[in-house]
């Protein structure tokens, strides 16, 4: 304190200087529009920029918060759509075929060749088995065991899923398989020979189980194998990793379709589980 | 003592009075007025403190802003130019130069050479124009008008107040 009394006084000239300065500006500046706007506009610049930059770094933070807002906003659109495409279908009842809801994954598994991940939704929020799980991008799975908070995928990468599917362009149906080989393609067998598939078309869902809705992306042919390539990709697979797959073998008479998912298994966050309304009327009719 | 305090209140008025009622309406070609005020500041007595004459100069513009109807500009441009006015004459007068302030103006005057007296009057005349002009247009895009501005301004200016200041000095005793 000493110091700083005595800092001031010897150098009292430059601080009256300053202070007398400050009332000077202080005048230009209540008493000039045109200063007093360009000083608003100058001081304001400095803040605002500075702001934005700690805007920036705080919204950095929020974006959990946003994130799942995005979600829920998605949620209730992706219910209103549903409702919509009824009411544009012939259909006059009316009745919504389709219900999501959102989930977040907090398990998941791609090292074996019957993969599985959890959500964070059970029974408690209506989740039942055979129920089908879809992201933003594409399918991922259908629900095989649920319990009280949690529920249990069957990934689309196990072997044992199959899911029911056709070509956008040619409305082939067919059942998508996992190979057990890459985890980002599958194979959609049961399509015959004669049909013309080309590379690059588009996988959709079949909609003939009622465990997905018709028409939701799962990725494009990226490949229709011959025999020979089959067996290399198979033998390579085999010798690399000592362990035989079931489930693997060349159809003849069938095309061997190699699709490339959209879905980027390895990074799923927040995905949407389908509730079919219509299941157990529909279950009934097929008996 | 009580002489130098009227003499510095008689040159305040006096000045004041110059520059408001006559030299603000000088308008050479138009825009370019003469500052005749910068007598007082480049007169004012050696032997006072700093913080006074930072206090006087700072009336001083204030009068002047409210004859002119520009409040704080020559406010702003006089307390700085008495501001630096020390560390000018220390600069130019070197050795010559007298803090304690035994030396009057008038020896300034008489024993200083041209260039002294040149640069002297030259400095604080354009310290202050720049400061007033810049103020007043306080923008980069007219810089160049400033400089412009402060150049023809301070050349009659400096015309003006040598003027004055040999006739003051002469009939001030």
């Amino acid at each position: 304190m000493q110091q700083l009394i005595d800092f001031i006084l010897r150098k009292k000239d430059v601080v009256v200087y300053f202070v007398l300065l400050f009332l000077s500006l202080s005048l230009i500046f209540n008493s000039n529009y045109f200063h007093k706007s360009k000083f608003i506009i100058f001081s304001n610049g400095i803040t605002n920029y500075t702001n934005e930059v700690f805007e920036n770094i705080n919204w950095y933070f929020e974006l959990k918060k946003i994130n799942s807002s995005l979600v829920e906003e998605n949620l209730i659109l992706k219910n209103q759509l549903e409702k919509f495409i009824e009411k544009s279908s012939i259909d006059s009842l009316e009745n919504v075929a389709f219900q999501y809801q959102n989930a977040k994954v907090i398990s998941n598994n791609l090292s074996s060749i019957k993969n599985n991940l959890v959500i964070n939704k059970g029974i408690k929020h209506g989740l039942k088995n055979e129920m089908g799980v879809i992201s933003s991008t594409g399918i991922v799975g259908i629900i095989n065991r649920t319990s009280k908070n949690y529920s249990s995928v069957m990934s689309v990468l196990n072997t044992e899923t199959k899911i029911n599917a056709k070509v956008k362009r040619t409305s082939h149906f067919g059942t998508l398989e996992w190979n057990g080989l890459s985890n980002r393609e599958l194979l959609l067998n049961d399509i015959p020979e004669t049909a013309d598939i080309k590379i690059g078309d588009s996988i959709i869902t079949g909609g003939m189980s009622l465990i997905f809705p018709e028409g939701i992306n799962i990725g494009v042919v990226s490949e229709i194998m011959k025999q020979e390539k089959f067996n290399d990709t198979v033998m390579k697979f085999n010798i690399s990793n000592q362990v035989k797959i079931a489930n693997i073998e060349f159809r003849e008479n069938y095309l061997n379709i190699e699709v490339k998912l959209h879905t980027d298994m390895n990074n799923l966050n927040n995905v949407y589980v389908i509730e079919s309304l219509n299941k157990n009327e529909f279950e009934n009719i097929k008996k | 003592m009580i002489n130098i305090y009227l003499l510095i209140f008689k040159r305040f008025i006096f000045l004041v009075l110059t520059q408001v009622l006559i030299f603000n309406k000088f308008d050479f070609f138009g825009i370019y007025d003469p500052y005749i005020c910068l007598v007082f500041i480049l007169t004012y007595p050696v032997k006072l403190s700093k913080i006074s004459f930072m206090m006087t100069a700072f009336a001083f513009g204030l009068t002047l802003d409210l004859f002119s109807n520009s409040l704080g500009l020559n406010t702003a441009a006089c307390l700085t130019v008495a501001f630096l006015r020390s560390y000018i004459m220390s600069f130019v007068f070197g050795g010559f130069f007298d803090p304690r302030g035994l030396k009057l103006i008038k020896n300034y005057i008489s024993d200083s050479s041209f260039s002294q007296k040149f640069l002297y009057l030259t400095s604080v005349i354009l310290i202050h124009h720049f400061i007033l002009f810049s103020l007043e247009a306080f923008s980069l895009i007219y810089i160049s008008t400033v400089i412009y501005k402060t150049l023809i301004t301070a050349l009659l200016s400096g015309i003006f107040c040598t003027t004055l200041i040999y006739i003051m000095i002469e009939n001030e005793k």
